[in-house]
């Protein structure tokens, strides 16, 4: 059994963000963890992990213990062979060029010989559905390809314990499916599992007991305190009757020999608010960016509000269209939250009338207020996003394009989210809304656009294009949503 | 064939070749060595497509180097004139044989210096350079920085593109009108790109460091690099090549620099 007694965190000295922590996670048992952003879930699998204190800095009290013996005096080194953790981003914690190199890693650094270490690597791969990757470069996988491996590289060390951080955080229903399917078979095999999750709907199918820690302390997770779900929305109408305001006729775009979009077209109409959805590596950010005007297509042409996107400067282009990306640290540019928020004002001069006060109402309205002063990169990644949000959507440009933005939000995130995307449906602007999750899609959107390998392969209504996809092989996609 | 040599041989036959053609700038001595990368290319199958835009950019880069040397060189014996004599006017720019002489020397050193560590990067397995490197007594802990740095190019490259395309989606263009400007467009820049990967730092570390890199002062390795025979003619061919160019840069080989 892996154990925290009494244990309590804190990064400064001040804040704590764990008070007085007990937890049991036991051999053949998947234990789930929730809980709101900057709950300091992250921070228990950290403590789990071994890396504080002895990795990261701060004020730790209480005890690990491994099978019942105090671990105070093992090296990280000593306590990463019983207890493995698969951070987040699975993209950073890939070391290596080559997949079996990956897996070999840890092995090779416990100088493990180089026939078991091929042995390792082979049934690591196997568990994870992987055998076919072995000699694939790290860099050619694709998000759901490279978390597995990296879920391999930490299965070769054969630790006893696994800890997941936002596993199906980037995955596509299919993804989430085949980590479901892995989880039970590594429970089965003995190993003790603690996944920390926020999508509960994607590992609560499997999981043994629900935690939820919050205010610093663990609690028995209660079904009725969690999410409230939002009522599907009938009234946002597409308005055939005007103009467009964002048109791709027959656009394509391609990474080299990579072709990523194909000859797509569509338009998008006031009030719309669109799923834009499909597996990974289906080309939606590719799209988002093409229909932001932000990519040129090779061929055809975007046009936002009847102009031509090839036609448009930045400033054109920041005056009508907000983009939120998938990475909140891609698009933070000041120094502090407040002066994040005002960019726009600096960057655009002729912006029409909006009230001095609006800036502060939508920071409130982010739960961000409070830190007006702090410097945006402190802020947790779920802080991070809603601050993205506000401050792209302050100026209420005529459409959003948002990637993914419900990714490790809590519930206030999530609310902040999704009235900001009501808002502009209703007040005559429209939405494009990546996602993977079919139950925001039909909660939230009137439309959802499918695609396959680059290509439209569905444009309707969310609960047909859903029932048509579960028809051609798509199940997933209902299974993981409104279906269920 | 030159994927099965030994990585730390291909590194010092770089190193080799380029220390060659510096210290020995005969156009010819660069053409011919040249002449061997490109043939390099050939038996290890690594395409040279001469259409990709940075093969072409390469080619007339070095064409420009080669324009300038020319026209910046006025002695030697005038071939012909660029702008002959009319009337009373010119002629202008002369056109020297030391002129070109120097304008290929200098082309040619340039494009193989490019060529053969394009061909190295193309045919070495950074793991493998890695293990070689401990087998020349180098901890693995530097040997790794290299792999490391290698394995996150292309996704600080990625990086980059993103950032400029929030840029866009803001409103921010790249300014250079102005100290303040130049500052804010590289604070805009770099901000987001600094943290990115200092939070890809933290992040590798932990998952490093959660697999027992540093447990020992040796490890094992799964893949190994070897030392065949082909290695052993190689480093022959490759110790007369330096030790070639230090006697004809010596003037020890009268004859030979004749032709070269």
């Amino acid at each position: 059994m892996l154990e925290i007694r009494d244990a309590s965190f804190s990064y400064d000295n001040e804040k704590m963000i764990l008070d007085s922590v007990d937890l049991q996670i036991r051999r053949g048992e998947i234990t789930v963890i929730t809980g709101p952003t900057g709950s300091g879930k992250s921070t228990l699998a950290l403590i789990l992990a071994g890396f504080i204190p002895r990795v990261i800095e701060g004020a730790f009290t209480g005890s690990l213990l491994i099978d019942g013996k105090n671990v105070e005096d093992d090296m990280i080194s000593e306590i990463a062979r019983k207890v493995a953790l698969v951070q987040q981003d699975p993209e950073s914690q890939i070391s290596t060029l080559l997949v079996c190199d990956e897996v070999a890693f840890g092995p090779e650094n416990y100088s493990v010989t180089p026939s078991e270490i091929q042995k390792r690597v082979e049934v690591s791969l196997n568990a994870v559905e992987s055998s076919h990757l072995a000699n694939r470069p790290t860099y050619a996988l694709s998000g759901g390809e490279k978390q597995r491996v990296t879920i391999a590289s930490m299965m070769a060390g054969k630790p006893d314990f696994l800890l997941l951080d936002e596993p199906s955080a980037s995955l596509d229903p299919k993804g989430i499916q085949q980590l479901q399917k892995i989880l039970l078979d590594f429970k089965d095999s003995g190993y003790g599992i603690l996944c920390i999750e926020h999508r509960l709907a994607t590992i609560l199918p499997i999981a043994d007991r629900v935690l939820r820690l919050s205010e610093s302390r663990l609690s028995k997770w209660n079904d009725k305190t969690s999410s409230t779900r939002t009522t599907p929305v009938e009234h946002f109408r597409r308005l055939d009757s005007v103009d467009p305001l964002l048109i791709a006729k027959g656009v394509s775009y391609s990474y080299g020999t990579i072709s990523a979009v194909r000859d797509v077209s569509l338009s998008v109409y006031p009030g719309e608010i669109i799923a834009l959805m499909g597996d990974n590596g289906s080309g939606k950010s590719t799209l988002v960016s093409l229909l932001a005007g932000l990519l040129h297509s090779t061929n055809g042409a975007t046009y936002i509000d009847g102009v031509s996107s090839i036609e448009m400067t930045a400033q054109d282009i920041a005056a009508r269209i907000a983009v939120v990306f998938q990475n909140p640290n891609h698009q933070i540019f000041e120094r502090t939250v407040q002066r994040e928020q005002h960019l726009v004002f600096d960057v655009l001069d002729s912006l029409g009338e909006i009230p001095a006060e609006r800036p502060d109402e939508v920071l409130l309205a982010a739960g961000l207020a409070e830190l007006k002063e702090r410097n945006p990169f402190s802020l947790s990644h779920g802080q991070k996003r809603r601050l993205n949000v506000s401050s792209v959507t302050v100026h209420e440009p005529l459409v959003y394009l948002f990637d993914e933005p419900f990714i490790g939000q809590d519930e206030i995130g999530r609310n902040f989210i999704t009235q900001t995307i009501w808002k502009r449906g209703e007040s005559g602007g429209a939405v494009i809304l990546v996602t993977h999750d079919s139950t925001v899609a039909t909660s939230l959107c009137s439309r959802i656009i499918f695609l396959e390998r680059g290509s439209v392969l569905l444009d309707g209504p969310p609960m047909i294009v859903l029932n048509r996809l579960g028809e051609i092989g798509y199940g997933e996609y209902a299974v993981l949503g409104v279906m269920s | 064939m030159l994927h099965r040599l030994n990585p730390s041989l291909k590194l010092a036959g770089l190193i080799i070749i380029t220390t060659a053609i510096l210290i020995y700038p005969s156009w010819r001595f660069s053409g011919l060595l040249l002449l061997l990368t490109i043939l390099g290319y050939k038996i290890s199958n690594v395409p040279l497509d001469v259409s990709k835009k940075r093969i072409r950019f390469l080619v007339a880069f070095s064409a420009l180097l080669f324009a300038f040397q020319v026209l910046m060189t006025a002695n030697g014996t005038i071939l012909f004139f660029i702008i002959p004599r009319y009337d009373f006017m010119g002629p202008f720019l002369p056109v020297t044989d030391f002129g070109v002489e120097k304008g290929f020397g200098m082309s040619l050193r340039f494009l193989l210096v490019v060529f053969s560590s394009m061909l190295f990067v193309s045919v070495t397995d950074p793991t493998l350079l890695a293990h070689s490197f401990t087998r020349l007594r180098i901890p693995y802990r530097y040997s790794f920085a290299l792999v490391i740095a290698l394995r996150f190019l292309p996704l600080f490259d990625m990086e980059n593109k993103t950032v400029r395309m929030a840029q866009r989606s803001r409103g921010i263009s790249i300014s250079v009108r102005g100290m303040s400007r130049i500052l804010r467009t590289i604070r805009y820049t770099f901000f987001p790109l600094l943290i990115s990967a200092l939070s890809r730092v933290d992040a590798l570390s932990l998952s490093m460091d959660g697999r027992g890199f540093g447990h020992s002062r040796t490890r094992t390795y799964l893949r190994k690099s070897s030392w065949i025979a082909l290695d052993s003619a190689v480093l022959v061919l490759l110790s007369t090549l330096l030790l070639t160019s230090i006697l004809l840069t010596l003037g020890f080989l009268p004859q030979v620099s004749a032709i070269i």
